[in-house]
């Protein structure tokens, strides 16, 4: 018995190993979008990986992904004939291009600004937003400016402009970085830190009921690029084209009206 | 052909179709690809020395610190849940039942950010230190079920022994239960560790300055830094280094436990 029993293991790694290369062998021609001349993950669709939620730029509401990134690509994806898929990934499979070449999407849109590091493991479309910081104290606090957070404990976002921002620029405070903004806030309600500097419009998110206010906004010259595979330049250079379009025909600035003003 | 042959010569075709089959795989692979998205040398070597002086430190010292803790506190909790006395062994359960039932990163989260909030209270050491304790707690859940069924283990007959020599019964406990009990569960423990190892991994929600980051966290800041996945493999091979060794370390212990018995 127990010699059949390994022998029906065996068969069946066996069995199981050269099905797994079969489907390897298939996904390698990634199905040719023929139709519009540029590799897409799935055919007629244009799938987008983001890291959900990040508001205003990607959230979820009435079972729907809205936001300004969402409704760009959105536009996008229309603008060359294809559906939209939206996946969720995590922001580290996003940020090294794992889940491009991976193939699980053909375009990252998730409030990513562009780096040169970024740039080389991926293709980057031209900037679509310019990243304001801005600084979110408790109403009423003696945090004026970014000068006065000597010895003060400042919230960031990890791996974001914001977190580069505050170590360039605020040299005297002890910075403590946050996976994502649903923590970055309820550290600073809970006096974990006495501020946070975050992306201007998420941070105006917060000042809405009155206990915080955003003391001060800063320029970083850093902007958010939709990424994608650096050899499909036939998308990168179709994205651009919309981009440019969607900016002539003022449906950016409309989207962009939506989700940044006051 | 002699069936002995037979069955030989059809073993030895299962071998060769489970080595045509591992050879497939590794020829099919884009080992390109993967090297450069998961095993780039120079994204590897920008990582050190930090990863060790940092990551890996941080990690160690911190799965001591929620081990030592959760082991006081589980000793203290199964003590109680054996006690004569029953709102102690009420309180026992209720606490063990609670934390074995919520995940680690949501009692994490409680600590650092819903505690401060509701009683304006914050643990020491800032938000490593609130992370730490709500650990220390989950961990301490667990390792208790562990000693208790450890001290029940122990034949009743040692503990009625020590008695009939005129020991207390909080000496018996001490110098002749506990002992065989920890010899017992020698392997659960280690388990627990290991699964400690792992989860300060988690302690990333309770937000972490630079020098306090441990493995995972530090894998997944350089990922964003110098985007390519390196580093998530580099610390995976880190938590081997740790926990292999160590694990061998117990099973050694083991052995020689089983001898001295």
């Amino acid at each position: 018995m127990p010699y059949k029993a390994r022998t029906a293991a065996f068969t069946f790694l066996a069995i199981g190993a050269l099905s797994l290369t079969a489907c390897g062998g298939d996904d390698a021609g990634a199905s040719d979008g023929a139709a519009n001349g540029f590799n897409l993950v799935s055919e007629g669709t244009l799938t987008v990986c983001s890291d959900i939620p990040y508001v205003p730029f990607e959230y979820e509401e009435n079972g729907e992904y809205t936001g300004f990134d969402m409704e760009l690509v959105k536009e996008i994806a229309a603008g060359l004939d294809l559906e939209l898929a939206v996946q969720d990934a995590g922001f580290e499979g996003i940020a090294s291009g794992t889940v491009l070449a991976a193939g699980q999407c053909d375009l990252e849109a998730s409030a990513i600004t562009i780096t040169p590091e970024r740039e080389e493991a991926m293709g980057f479309a031209d900037p679509y937003y310019d990243s304001l910081q801005s600084l979110l104290v408790p109403a009423g606090s003696d945090i004026k400016s970014i000068d006065d957070l000597e010895g003060k404990k400042l919230g960031v976002q990890g791996n974001t402009t914001g977190e580069s921002y505050a170590r360039e620029n605020a040299p005297g405070a002890e910075i403590v970085a946050f996976p994502s903004d649903g923590e970055l806030f309820p550290a600073i309600q809970s006096g974990n830190v006495d501020a946070v500097l975050q992306d201007l419009p998420v941070n105006i998110g917060h000042t809405e009921d009155g206990d915080f206010t955003i003391a001060e906004e800063y320029e970083t010259d850093e902007s958010y690029g939709f990424a994608m595979d650096k050899d499909n330049t036939e998308l990168i250079s179709a994205v651009n084209e919309q981009l440019t379009e969607l900016r002539d025909n003022g449906k950016y600035q409309e989207i962009y009206d939506k989700y940044f003003t006051e | 052909m002699k069936p002995s042959t037979r069955r030989r010569l059809f073993r030895g075709v299962l071998y060769a179709v489970f080595v045509i089959a591992l050879v497939a795989v590794v020829l099919a692979a884009d080992w390109e690809a993967i090297r450069e998205n998961f095993f780039d040398a120079e994204v590897a070597r920008e990582a050190f020395p930090t990863i060790i002086t940092v990551a890996v430190k941080n990690t160690i010292i911190y799965t001591v610190i929620a081990f030592a803790g959760g082991l006081l506190l589980g000793l203290l909790l199964a003590l109680m849940k054996l006690s004569p006395v029953a709102p102690y062994r009420w309180a026992a359960t209720a606490y063990i039942e609670l934390f074995r039932g919520l995940p680690a990163l949501l009692v994490i989260f409680g600590f650092a950010f819903a505690v401060p909030i509701a009683f304006d209270w914050r643990p020491p050491g800032g938000s490593a230190g609130a992370g730490l304790l709500a650990l220390i707690i989950v961990s301490g859940a667990y390792i208790a079920e562990t000693i208790r069924a450890g001290i029940q283990a122990v034949p009743s007959g040692q503990a009625e022994a020590a008695r009939s020599l005129g020991m207390g019964p909080a000496w018996t406990m001490i110098s002749v239960t506990l002992p065989q009990a920890f010899r017992i569960i020698t392997p659960p423990l280690t388990n627990e560790l290991v699964i400690l190892i792992k989860d300060t991994s988690l302690l990333f929600i309770a937000g972490m300055a630079l020098q306090d980051r441990e493995l995972t966290t530090f894998a997944r800041d350089s990922v964003s830094q110098t985007a390519n996945a390196t580093p998530l493999v580099l610390a995976a091979l880190m938590y081997l280094i740790i926990t292999l060794p160590l694990t061998q370390l117990v099973a050694k212990l083991e052995r020689h436990n089983q001898r001295g018995r």
